[in-house]
């Protein structure tokens, strides 16, 4: 299928749950908006990134506007998209600037590709990547299987029918880090030092806990439109789309379950012959620019007593990340909410 | 036997910023300065049941005690006797047997495995391998042949390890005011460590791009920019001489981990072959390991007459074309084709080649002090079919 998608590139400001607002660069998705309306996105760049979501086969053309950045409005930076992970890519739609093409403020360019195989990716921009990364110009991508269909269990899967990677419910589990006091230097015209890198957040879905289980209100969250919170049925499989894109290794952990590790960087773990390599484990340690897919089944601890939703607890191992700005809890904190089986109806779309 | 001398000595290095870094390193030139990383040591295995065996000839040109450790060799013997750790009055001076300043000491050391391999000092480590005491060992299969098909492997023939070219990257970072500190004579406070640097065989990027043995950088002979031709297989052989991980992200393709610290990724049970080896997009390259691994690159068989890209080119001059006014681009979207790009713009494209950048992605790495580009990263460029020379990114079979 022929997928048209466009989106704008700009900056905008964020929350984190101490009240603080910081200074980003990032994506927002222009698609279908007319084009004397754009200019209405500009200072509205969302973190995480809007996720992509392609099928096996589409025939993706995705333009990128570069529509400035009002509140460093001499900041005539050029962006890009990289699409991290697409085997075969050339080099003109890989989004690097330095043996290709970036674009300005003001202008379009269409990347092309037909993806190859399912799996967890991401993208980026990668004009100065140290800089555009961590200002926020980062978001998930899911390929899926070319017989992806929800309405039949056995379809409804990671990677394809009779892989074994089966789900009932999706969520991106997206992770980065935010130093405030680099995101406050740019916001002021002045350069780092990256070698000073010392993040003071940690991030899913580009919140921080709390945040990341609460909704958007009117003064708060409104361009970070992705909770990290995930609800499900007991007994469904549930599957976690790890992806890193800080500048820090994350081991992230649920207790009360366990992982069955079915993809790593957009690959079924297979050996040369076919071997089946997937394994179990109960902490997902993952270093910037790899992806993690991860299937749990959801327990059923009460056994249909009272006391639902059961609250489990996904946090980092690196426990020094779950805080906010020092504060206790905060930073890599989720929470999984389970329900009676049947309560929640069927997802139609990741993250619900 | 293969017998190799290696001198410890210092030196100087440079950056791609005009900074001098003083070194110690290892030279294979009575005389010559210290060179990042140390030579590369390449050793072919004899045919089992015989044991591949060389020996080391170090001399310590040093002001303290130097040695050498050698993670994964099967058995290190210094006159005879198995290597040691050496105490002082009970006080551990040396994870092994050591050189003392002006003395030669020779190890003897018998392979395990072909693969990937670092040499580093035992003595001191933290400071040692920090300095630059460090270098990369390949041990060839007893059946390598370069160029013959089935026989020019990374394992030996069968091993699923067959390779068209192949490129060692060996990885650090370097903290400037360790070494002033060296330099002076004064101590450092282990706890202070910041690397400002990172590299891939003793450069910061875009130094790793410049060709072996450029004259500018006499002490880092070692370049790193990876040629190939498409469809090939490369062997990417990353050794982490380090204390930190790096996370290495290859543009244009995953690898596949065919080999971890010089050892094959296969189990044999009952005769039964699994074979272990995984793709990824990002490979951990961790403090002390090895990752050998196998990339290619296809392209999506565009081509300007019968299979042309299905988006226009937009007018170039309206666009952003490379950094700073130079560009790797030909300025065409079709492997081996030029493209006309903007006046003033000033292309290092050679062959109408495509360019994929191979870099850390904990992205502080990719600079240097905080100036991008720099750092742990490089360039794989693919070059149109035939035009490499056969032996371009070929290492010798051994030294």
């Amino acid at each position: 299928m022929k997928v048209d998608i466009r989106i704008a590139v700009t900056d905008g400001w964020i929350d984190t749950p101490d009240g603080i607002k910081h200074y980003i660069f990032g994506f927002v998705d222009i698609t279908g908006v007319p084009e004397a309306e754009i200019f209405n996105y500009c200072g509205k760049a969302e973190l995480m990134a809007p996720p992509l979501v392609f099928i096996v086969g589409d025939e993706v053309y995705l333009t990128l506007t570069n529509i400035g950045t009002p509140t460093r409005p001499d900041l005539d930076d050029p962006h890009t998209i990289h699409y991290h992970g697409f085997p075969n890519q050339i080099a003109f739609y890989d989004g690097v600037p330095e043996p290709s093409i970036a674009v300005p403020v003001g202008r379009n360019f269409t990347y092309y590709y037909k993806p190859l195989n399912p799996g967890t990716y991401m993208y980026h921009c990668h004009q100065e990547p140290v800089e555009h990364i961590q200002m926020g110009m980062t978001g998930p991508l899911i390929v899926r299987p070319a017989d992806y269909d929800p309405d039949y269990p056995e379809y409804k899967t990671a990677y394809g029918h009779g892989t074994g990677t089966e789900f009932d419910r999706e969520f991106y589990i997206f992770l980065s880090e935010l130093d405030c006091h680099i995101h406050d230097l740019i916001a002021k015209v002045q350069d780092p030092d990256w070698t000073e890198y010392k993040p003071t957040y940690w991030l899913i879905n580009g919140r921080s806990y709390p945040d990341t289980i609460t909704n958007p209100t009117p003064c708060c969250l409104q361009q970070q439109p992705w909770s990290a919170l995930i609800r499900a049925n007991a007994g469904e499989k549930v599957l976690l789309r790890f992806v890193n894109l800080g500048f820090q290794q994350h081991a992230l952990q649920l207790p009360g379950t366990v992982f069955k590790i079915i993809g790593m960087d957009a690959m079924r773990p297979l050996g040369r012959n076919g071997e089946d390599l997937s394994f179990f484990k109960n902490v997902v340690y993952i270093s910037p620019g790899q992806s993690t897919d991860a299937i749990f089944t959801v327990p059923d601890p009460f056994q249909g007593q009272a006391g639902f939703p059961v609250v489990l607890s996904l946090y980092n191992r690196n426990l020094n990340k779950n805080y906010t700005a020092g504060m206790v809890p905060g930073g890599m904190i989720s929470q999984v909410h389970i329900y009676p089986p049947g309560t929640l109806p069927p997802q139609t779309a990741p993250n619900q | 036997m293969p017998t190799i001398n290696l001198w410890a000595t210092d030196g100087y290095i440079s950056t791609p910023g005009g900074k001098s870094i003083y070194i110690w390193g290892f030279t294979d030139q009575e005389g010559g300065s210290a060179q990042l990383p140390g030579p590369t040591i390449i050793i072919k295995e004899e045919q089992p049941p015989a044991e591949t065996v060389f020996d080391i000839n170090l001399t310590n040109n040093l002001n303290e005690p130097v040695s050498l450790t050698f993670p994964g060799q099967k058995n290190v013997k210094v006159n005879g006797q198995r290597v040691q750790p050496q105490y002082n009055n009970g006080e551990l001076v040396s994870l092994t047997n050591y050189a003392l300043p002006g003395e030669t000491i020779t190890y003897s050391v018998t392979t395990s495995s072909p693969g990937t391999f670092l040499y580093e000092s035992g003595t001191n480590p933290f400071k040692q391998v920090q300095m630059g005491l460090y270098g990369a060992i390949i041990v060839r299969p007893c059946d390598y042949e370069p160029h013959e098909t089935g026989l020019c492997t990374a394992y030996g023939t069968g091993t699923g390890t067959e390779f068209d070219r192949e490129y060692l990257l060996v990885l650090s970072e370097v903290d400037p005011a360790f070494h002033q500190a060296v330099k002076q004579g004064r101590d450092y406070d282990t706890r202070q460590f910041k690397p400002r640097y990172w590299m891939i065989n003793g450069r910061c990027a875009p130094d790793t791009m410049l060709p072996d043995y450029t004259p500018q950088l006499p002490n880092q002979p070692y370049g790193a920019m990876i040629l190939m031709e498409p469809g090939e297989k490369v062997l990417l052989r990353y050794a982490g001489a380090g204390i930190q991980n790096h996370p290495l992200h290859p543009h244009g393709h995953h690898t596949r981990l065919v080999g971890l610290d010089g050892r094959l990724l296969q189990n044999i049970n009952n005769g039964e072959v699994n074979d272990l080896s995984y793709e990824r997009f990002t490979v951990l390259a961790a403090a002390g390991q090895t990752c050998d691994q196998i990339y290619t690159w296809a392209g999506l068989g565009f081509d300007p007459a019968t299979n042309p890209i299905p988006t226009t080119i937009p007018n170039l001059r309206n666009m952003s074309i490379g950094h700073l006014g130079w560009t790797l681009w030909s300025g065409s979207p079709y492997l081996g084709h030029k493209g006309e790009l903007p006046s003033g713009m000033v292309s290092y494209n050679n062959a109408g080649e495509e360019y994929f950048m191979l870099h850390s992605h904990a992205e502080l790495e990719i600079t240097n002090w905080g100036a991008y580009p720099g750092g742990l990263m490089t360039m794989i460029a693919v070059y149109p079919p035939g035009t490499l020379g056969f032996n371009q990114g070929m290492l010798p079979t051994s030294l």
